[in-house]
C-alpha cells in the first residue's frame, strides 16, 4: 500500500516537475531581471508542489479511512457470523441428534416391547404348555389350545402396536392374532385340527418334529375376525390360504434356539415389519415345542419420523445395516413390488429423491465401510439445489444393527442466520461506504479549506516577494539613472560638441551641412529628454538639493519670456510677462530651477497653443502687502478669486510660519489660450509619462515628463501646483512657490514715480493681451494710457491728439477731464509702437514712417522690434531719429527703461533749453538705448538671435542711465561705461537698482566684443600655443588675462597678493589696467580660473584640489574653468570631481567660453 | 596696384585651398579674427610658437619611440600636447594624426606608433611650409602697401 502511495506520489511529483519544466523556457525572458524572474518561478513551483503534497496527502487519508472502515465492517461481519454460526451449528448438531434419537428411541422401545412380549408370550406358553403337557386326548389338546388362545389375546390386546403374535406349535398347529391396520381389524388365525395329532410328536426327538415342522404346509388355516376390543368372535372363520396373511414364525426362524430378529414384509401392510421369534422350550429344556413370533409394524416409527419431520422439516430415514429402509419420514412407499412380491428396499433406491441422494451421497463418501464410531455428519451437503446436513447414526442391535439419517436442509437451521448474515453484511458495507463516502468529502473538505488557505499565503509570500523586488528595482532604476547622470550626458554633449566643430568645418557640401544640422537637433533634443528624465530620476532618488541662493526673480522671467517669444512669433502667439509691481525683485531659492519650471510650462503651452496669447502672470501673497484691491486683468478675475478662497484655508498655515523667516508665497499663473486639458486630466497631466490626450504625442511630440518635473520641483519648493478652471479655451495653470526673501531688501518694490512727469503713453501693438495688460499697468502706475491696435487707429489718435494741441483748445482734449492741455504741454507724450503695426511687405512702410516723422519732436517715439525686423528697417529708423528701440516682448521693465529714457531725454532737451548750449556733436549725436534681453545662460542657443541687432550696427554712444541721479554728463565713453558698472557689480551686489542699469550697459552695448570685460581671469595653460591663443582670446573679449604655465604656479599666483604679480601679460589698455588693479586690492585676486587640465609639474586637477582647500580656509570660491582636449566622459566627471565649476574642450569655442565664464561670473556675484 | 590684387588674389586663393584641403580650419579663422591694431602680429606670433613648440615635441617624441622599453604614458602626454597645440592655430590634418597616434598609443602598438609620427612629421612639414607659405604672400601683399584681405 505505501509502495502503491509513493509511486503515485512520485508520478505527480514527476508531473509538476514536467509541468513545471514545460513552463519555466517559455516564460522566460530575456530580460535583465532574469534572477528575479527565476525567483518567482520557484516560488510558483514551491506553491505546485505544495498543491500536490496537498492532493496527496488528501488521498492517503482517503484511503487509510477507506482500508479502515473496510478492515472494521469485516471483522464485525466475521465475528457476528462466526460466533453465531458456530454456536448455532453447535445447537444444530443437538437438534439433529435429538431429532434422530427420538425415532431410534422408537425404534429401541418397539424392538424392547416386542422382545418382552415374546418373552412374556414364551414365559406364557412354557407355562400353559407345561400344565397340559402330555395331552391324552383331543379335548386336552382343545382345551390347551383354548388356554393358550386366551393367553395369547391377553398379551395380544394389551399391546396394540403389536401386529400379530403368532404360535406355532410343534405339531404344526398354528395359532395367531393379527390386526389389519389398514381395515382397522383384527383377526384370529388358526390351522384345521384335524390334520394335526395330538400325541405322538411331543417327546420325539428331533428329527422327528423337524420333520412334524414341514408337514403342516399342507395344513388348512382358518380366519375369523375378533372385536378388536372384546376378542368375541364377530365372524364366520373362513379359510384361507397358509402364509397369505401373515408371516407365521416357524422353526426355521429359531434354528439355534435364540432369539432371532428380522425384518419381513407383510402384505397388508405397506411398512416393514419387525417380527421376532422366540423358541418355547419343554420342562426339560430339551425341545422346541413352539415357536412364538411377534410382529410388529414399523409404522409407528415412521409416524413419529413424520411427526418430527413436519415439526423440524428435512428427512429422516432408517436402514439397515445393509442399506435397506425401514422408515422414512417422508410417504414415499417403502417396498417395492417385484416379480417375487413386494421387497424392502434399498435407500438408494428410495423413491424420495432427497433421501435418495443422501444415500447415494453417504455411500459415495463412505461405500459400506463406517467410521468406526457409525456416526457420520456431512454439513453443507448439496443435494439438488440445497444444501443439507447429513448426520447418521449407528444403532446396533442385537442381530439388527440399524443405521438412522437424518437430513436437515441448512436452510432450516441456518436459513436466518445466513439470511441475516447476509443482510447484516450487506447493511454493514452500504454503512462503510456511506461513512467512507461521508468521510472522502469530509478530507476534502478540510484539506481543500487547508489547501486553499496554504495557496492564499504562498500567494501572499510570492506577492510580497514581488513588490519587494519591485521596489527594490525600483530605488535601482532612480539610482542607476541618477548615477548614470554624467555617463549619458557627457557623450551627448560630446556628439553635440563635436558635430558643432563638424558645422565649423567650410568644406562640406549642402547636404552634409544639411544632415549634421539635422543631426545636431536630433541630439539636442535627445539631450534634453535625457535631461528631463534625470531631472526627474534625480528628483525620484532624493538627490536633488535645491540651491539657495539670491537671485532676480523678474530678470529671469523676462529673460525666459524674452526667449519664448522668439519662438511664439513664428505661430501668431503673443507671450505676455505680467508681473505685479508687488513682487519682490530678489529672491532667494534655485534660480535654475525656478527658470526651468516655467520654461516647461511655458514651452508646453506653447506646444499646444496655435494663436492667441500666452500669459505669464506672477504676483505676490505677503500678508503685509496682499491687498484685496489689486486688479486682475480681463475675465481672470473672478477665477483667480474663486481659487485664491478656495486655497486660502491651505496657504494660512503657510502663511502664519512665513512671518517670520521672511517667505513670501508668489503665485504664477500660466495662461494659454491651446486646445486645453479635460478636466478628468487635471490630476494626471502632472504624472510621469502622462500626457492628456495621447494622440499629442503623434502631433506634438514630447514623452511627458516636464509637467512632472515641475510639479517635482514646485512641491520641493513648498509649494503647489494645479490646473484652474478657465473661461474660454485653453489652459490655465496655476502655481505658487514659497520663497525666501533677503531680509533687507524684502517689501521694497520698484516704487516708481512717473507721476511727477505726467507721462503720457500711446501703446500701440498688435497683441491684444500684452497691450492691454500693459496698459492696465501704466493706468494703475497713474501714467495716462492710449491705445491702437492696427495702423489707422495709431494716426486716428495721432491726429485728434495733435490738433487738439495744435488749436491749443483746452476743451478739445481727447479725453475730457483726464488729461488737461496745460499738461499735456509739458508732458512728455511717448509713442510705443509695434513695428508690426507697418506695412513691411511692400514700401509702404516708408510713408509710413514719414507720416510718424511729422509727430516728431512732439513725442518720443519707442519701436518694438521684432527678432527678424530686417536691418534695412532699422538702419531706416535709425537714420531717421528713432533711437529707442526694444524687442519684442514688452514687459513692464522694458516699459520701465522706455519711460525712463524718455523722461531723461526730455530732461535733457530741457536742460539744452536752458542753457542754451548748442555744440555741432549735440545735433549729430542721438541717444539710444537698445535694451536688450539678458544673456540668459539656458538660452545659449538663442544668443545668435539676440546679438543680431546689437552687432552689426556698432554703437556709437551710449548713455548711462541711473534712475535715482541725473548724470551730467552726456557723453560718457564706453570703457568708462564698462568699468563702472562692473564695479558696481562686483563691488557693491547688494545695490539693486543698478542693476537694471547694468543690464543697459553690459549687455549687447558692449556686445561681443568686451562681454567679458573687467573680469580678471588666470590662465593656466602649459602648450604656448594655446596660452597665446586664449589669451588673446579672452583679452580681446575684455578681460584682464594672467598666464601661467603650470598648476604649481597657477595655485602660487593665488597665494600672493596679485599687486605683486608680475606676470601679467598685457592689458587692453592703461586706464583699464589702472583702474583693476585698485579694484584688486579689495577682493579676491581673480574673477576666474581656466586651467588647463594636463600640465607638467602639476596638472589641473592637483591644482584645483590645491585650490579648494585653501579656500576652505578663507571661505571664497572662485570659479574654475577646466580646458582638456580630452572630451571623453571620464573627464568632466574627474573635473567636476575635483571641484571644478565647468569644463571646455579644445579647441576654445568662444561662444561657449564666454558664455559659461558669464554663467559662472554671473552667479559668484 | 595691380601686383597687390594679384598678390591679393593669390593670397585668397591660396587660404582657400589650405582650407580646402583640410590643413587648416576654423581655428585659424578664429585666430585671424583675433589680430587687430592691438596685436598685428598675433597670428604669426603664435604659428611660430606653435613651430617652435611642434619641433620640440616632434624631437621628444622621436626620442621616447626610440627608447629600449617605450614610456607609452610619455608618448600619449606629448602627442596630447601636440593634439592641443595643432587644434588650437587650426591645423586640422596634424590634429587628426594627433588622434589616430593617441589611439595607436592606448594600444601600445610600437610599429604604429614610428609609422604615426613619420605621418605626423610629414604633415607638420606640409603645414609648415604651407603656413610659411601664407605668411610670406602676406608680407609680400603688405610690402606692396596693400591690405591682407579678410577670409571672414
Amino acid at each position: 500500500m505505501g509502495s502503491v502511495l509513493r509511486r503515485v506520489f512520485k508520478k505527480i511529483s514527476g508531473f509538476s516537475n514536467y509541468f513545471e519544466r514545460n513552463q519555466s523556457p517559455r516564460s522566460r525572458r530575456p530580460f535583465h531581471r532574469d534572477v528575479e524572474q527565476e525567483e518567482f518561478q520557484y516560488a510558483s513551483s514551491h506553491c505546485l508542489s505544495s498543491y500536490y503534497s496537498v492532493f496527496v496527502a488528501r488521498l492517503a487519508i482517503m484511503v487509510m479511512l477507506a482500508i479502515l472502515i473496510g478492515l472494521l465492517t469485516l471483522l464485525t461481519w466475521h465475528f457476528t457470523r462466526v460466533y453465531t454460526a458456530k454456536s448455532l451449528e453447535n445447537l444444530a448438531f443437538g437438534l439433529r441428534y435429538e431429532i434422530l434419537q427420538r425415532p431410534i428411541l422408537r425404534m429401541w422401545n418397539i424392538l424392547n416391547s416386542t422382545v418382552e412380549i415374546t418373552t412374556a408370550q414364551v414365559r406364557l406358553s412354557e407355562y400353559v404348555i407345561r400344565r397340559h403337557s402330555n395331552p391324552v386326548n383331543q379335548a386336552q389338546q382343545v382345551e390347551l389350545y383354548e388356554v393358550m388362545r386366551d393367553v395369547t389375546w391377553a398379551l395380544f390386546a394389551s399391546r396394540k402396536a403389536l401386529n400379530a403374535i403368532t404360535i406355532n406349535y410343534r405339531n404344526g398347529f398354528v395359532q395367531a392374532f393379527h390386526r389389519d391396520r389398514r381395515s382397522n381389524s383384527t383377526f384370529y388365525i388358526y390351522s384345521d385340527l384335524v390334520n394335526y395329532s395330538i400325541s405322538g410328536s411331543y417327546g420325539t426327538n428331533t428329527l422327528s418334529s423337524l420333520e412334524g415342522w414341514s408337514g403342516n404346509i399342507s395344513a388348512t388355516w382358518y380366519r375369523e375376525p375378533l372385536d378388536p376390543a372384546t376378542g368375541e368372535k364377530i365372524g364366520k372363520a373362513r379359510k384361507i390360504p397358509p402364509d397369505d396373511l401373515i408371516n407365521i414364525a416357524g422353526y426355521s426362524q429359531v434354528p439355534d434356539g435364540a432369539a432371532s430378529w428380522h425384518v419381513a414384509v407383510s402384505k397388508y401392510t405397506d411398512s416393514p415389519l419387525l417380527s421376532a421369534a422366540l423358541p418355547v422350550w419343554d420342562s426339560a429344556k430339551e425341545s422346541i415345542v413352539a415357536v412364538v413370533g411377534v410382529t410388529t409394524a414399523l409404522y409407528s416409527v415412521g409416524q413419529l419420523m413424520k411427526e418430527l419431520v413436519e415439526f423440524h422439516s428435512g428427512h429422516i430415514y432408517l436402514t439397515s445395516q445393509e442399506g435397506w429402509l425401514l422408515a422414512t419420514s417422508t410417504n414415499a412407499p417403502l417396498l417395492k413390488n417385484s416379480t417375487t412380491g413386494t421387497q424392502l428396499m434399498m435407500a438408494i433406491d428410495s423413491e424420495d429423491h432427497v433421501i435418495r441422494m443422501g444415500a447415494e451421497l453417504l455411500k459415495r463418501a463412505y461405500g459400506n465401510q463406517f467410521p468406526p464410531s457409525h456416526e457420520v455428519h456431512v454439513e453443507n451437503a448439496r443435494l439438488g439445489h440445497q444444501l443439507y446436513y447429513i448426520d447418521s447414526f449407528f444403532l446396533n442391535l442385537q442381530r439388527l444393527p440399524m443405521v438412522g439419517v437424518i437430513i436437515i436442509p441448512r436452510k432450516y437451521v441456518m436459513g436466518k442466520v445466513d439470511e441475516r448474515a447476509f443482510k447484516t453484511l450487506v447493511i454493514l458495507i452500504s454503512a462503510s461506504l456511506c461513512i467512507l463516502a461521508v468521510g472522502c468529502v469530509c478530507i476534502f473538505i478540510l484539506t481543500n479549506g487547508v489547501s486553499k488557505e496554504m495557496k492564499l499565503r504562498a500567494e501572499l509570500i510570492s506577492h510580497l516577494d514581488a513588490r519587494r523586488k519591485a521596489e527594490a528595482s525600483s530605488n535601482y532604476k532612480s539610482q542607476f539613472l541618477a548615477n548614470m547622470s554624467h555617463e549619458l550626458r557627457t557623450p551627448m554633449a560630446a556628439v553635440i560638441g563635436l558635430l558643432d566643430i563638424l558645422m565649423c568645418d567650410d568644406c562640406l557640401t549642402n547636404e552634409q551641412y544639411a544632415t549634421i544640422t539635422q543631426i545636431r537637433k536630433c541630439s539636442t533634443a535627445l539631450l534634453r529628454l535625457l535631461n528631463n528624465i534625470l531631472d526627474l530620476s534625480k528628483v525620484e532618488s532624493g538627490k536633488l538639493v535645491l540651491e539657495e541662493s539670491e537671485f532676480d526673480l523678474g530678470r529671469e522671467l523676462e529673460g525666459l519670456v524674452d526667449m519664448f517669444s522668439v519662438q511664439c512669433i513664428n505661430h501668431s502667439v503673443e507671450t505676455v510677462l505680467d508681473l505685479s509691481d508687488d513682487m519682490p525683485r530678489l529672491v532667494q531659492g534655485d534660480s535654475a530651477r525656478v527658470v526651468q519650471i516655467f520654461a516647461n510650462l511655458i514651452s508646453n503651452s506653447i506646444k499646444f497653443t496655435t494663436s492667441g496669447y500666452i500669459v505669464l502672470r506672477g504676483w505676490c501673497e505677503n500678508p503685509n502687502t496682499y491687498s484685496n484691491t489689486r486688479k486682475f486683468p480681463l475675465n481672470q478675475k473672478e477665477s483667480r478669486c474663486m481659487h485664491k478662497m478656495s486655497l486660502k484655508q491651505h496657504t494660512n498655515h503657510t502663511k502664519r510660519s512665513c512671518k517670520k523667516e521672511d517667505k513670501v508665497i508668489l503665485w504664477f499663473e500660466v495662461d494659454d489660450t491651446g486646445c486645453g486639458i479635460d478636466p478628468s486630466k487635471w490630476e494626471s497631466v502632472f504624472e510621469s509619462f502622462e500626457q492628456a490626450d495621447p494622440s499629442t504625442t503623434r502631433t506634438h511630440g514630447g514623452t511627458g515628463l516636464g509637467l512632472c518635473i515641475v510639479r517635482t520641483l514646485v512641491n520641493k519648493m513648498g509649494g503647489e501646483i494645479k490646473v484652474v478652471k478657465k473661461n474660454g479655451p485653453g489652459t490655465l495653470m496655476q502655481l505658487y512657490l514659497l520663497l525666501n526673501t533677503p531680509p533687507d531688501t524684502a517689501g521694497k518694490h520698484c516704487s516708481l514715480k512717473f507721476t511727477d512727469h505726467s507721462l503720457m503713453v500711446l501703446l500701440a501693438l498688435n497683441g491684444r493681451m500684452g497691450r492691454s495688460i500693459m496698459s492696465q499697468w501704466l493706468q494703475k502706475n497713474q501714467v495716462f494710457t492710449q491705445e491702437a491696435s492696427e495702423w489707422h487707429e495709431l494716426t486716428q489718435i495721432l491726429r485728434e491728439l495733435f490738433q487738439a494741441k495744435r488749436y491749443e483748445e483746452p476743451r478739445e482734449c481727447s479725453r475730457p477731464g483726464e488729461l488737461h492741455t496745460r499738461e499735456m504741454k509739458d508732458s512728455v507724450f511717448i509713442i510705443v509702437v509695434d513695428i508690426s503695426l507697418l506695412d513691411l511687405n511692400t514700401d509702404i512702410w516708408r510713408e509710413q514712417l514719414n507720416f510718424l516723422n511729422k509727430y516728431y519732436g512732439k513725442a518720443k517715439f519707442a519701436w518694438i522690434l521684432n527678432h527678424d525686423t530686417s536691418n534695412t528697417v532699422k538702419m531706416e529708423l535709425r537714420s531717421k531719429g528713432h533711437l529707442l528701440m526694444v524687442n519684442r516682448p514688452l514687459y513692464q521693465a522694458k516699459m520701465v527703461q522706455i519711460l525712463e529714457a524718455a523722461i531723461k531725454e526730455r530732461n535733457l532737451e530741457l536742460r539744452k533749453k536752458l542753457n542754451t548750449l548748442k555744440s555741432t556733436a549735440d545735433g549729430d549725436s542721438h541717444e539710444c538705448l537698445e535694451i536688450d534681453p539678458i544673456q540668459y545662460d539656458a538660452a545659449s542657443s538663442d544668443d545668435s538671435d539676440k546679438s543680431e541687432m546689437g552687432s552689426p550696427n556698432p554703437v556709437k554712444e551710449s548713455h548711462i542711465l541711473k534712475p535715482t541721479e541725473f548724470s551730467n554728463t552726456p557723453y560718457v565713453t564706453v570703457e568708462n561705461c564698462v568699468v563702472k558698472s562692473n564695479g558696481f557689480s562686483t563691488n557693491d551686489p547688494s545695490q539693486v537698482r543698478s542693476t537694471l542699469c547694468d543690464r543697459l550697459c553690459s549687455g549687447k552695448v558692449v556686445g561681443e566684443h568686451k562681454s567679458l570685460g573687467g573680469l580678471r581671469i588666470l590662465l593656466a595653460e602649459d602648450t604656448p600655443v594655446l596660452q597665446r591663443v586664449a589669451t588673446i582670446m579672452l583679452e580681446k573679449l575684455g578681460a584682464t588675462v594672467v598666464a601661467v604655465g603650470d598648476g604649481k604656479q597657477a595655485v602660487d599666483s593665488l597665494k600672493i597678493t596679485p599687486s605683486a604679480d608680475g606676470c601679467r601679460r598685457d592689458s587692453p589698455t592703461e586706464d583699464y589696467r589702472g583702474r583693476t588693479e585698485t579694484e584688486i586690492r579689495d577682493g579676491p585676486p581673480y574673477d576666474l580660473i581656466v586651467m588647463d587640465c594636463q600640465m607638467p609639474k602639476m596638472d589641473g586637477y592637483e591644482a584645483t584640489k590645491e585650490i579648494r582647500k585653501s579656500e576652505m580656509e578663507t571661505g571664497s570660491h572662485i570659479p574654475i574653468v577646466a580646458l582638456t582636449a580630452h572630451a571623453m566622459s571620464s573627464d568632466e566627471a574627474k573635473c567636476l570631481e575635483v571641484g571644478m565649476d565647468a569644463y571646455l574642450t579644445k579647441p576654445i569655442d568662444c561662444k561657449q567660453m564666454v558664455s559659461t565664464i558669464l554663467s559662472l561670473t554671473r552667479r559668484s556675484v | 596696384m595691380d601686383v597687390v590684387s594679384q598678390l591679393q588674389r593669390q593670397f585668397v586663393d591660396f587660404t582657400t585651398s589650405l582650407y580646402h584641403e583640410g590643413f587648416l580650419d576654423d581655428q585659424f579663422t578664429q585666430l585671424q579674427k583675433l589680430q587687430d591694431e592691438s596685436n598685428p602680429e598675433f597670428v604669426a606670433e603664435v604659428v611660430s610658437l606653435f613651430f617652435e613648440d611642434s619641433e620640440n615635441l616632434l624631437n621628444n617624441l622621436a626620442n621616447a619611440l626610440q627608447q629600449q622599453i617605450v614610456d607609452y604614458k610619455q608618448v600619449d602626454a606629448h602627442v596630447h600636447q601636440f593634439k592641443g597645440s595643432s587644434s588650437s592655430i587650426g591645423a586640422q590634418r596634424v590634429k587628426n594624426v594627433c588622434a589616430a597616434f593617441r589611439n595607436l598609443c592606448e594600444g601600445k602598438n610600437l610599429d604604429g606608433c614610428i609609422r604615426c609620427l613619420q605621418q605626423l612629421k610629414l604633415e607638420y612639414s606640409l603645414v609648415k611650409s604651407k603656413l610659411e607659405t601664407l605668411f610670406r604672400l602676406e608680407q609680400q601683399i603688405l610690402a606692396a602697401g596693400g591690405t591682407v584681405p579678410s577670409m571672414a
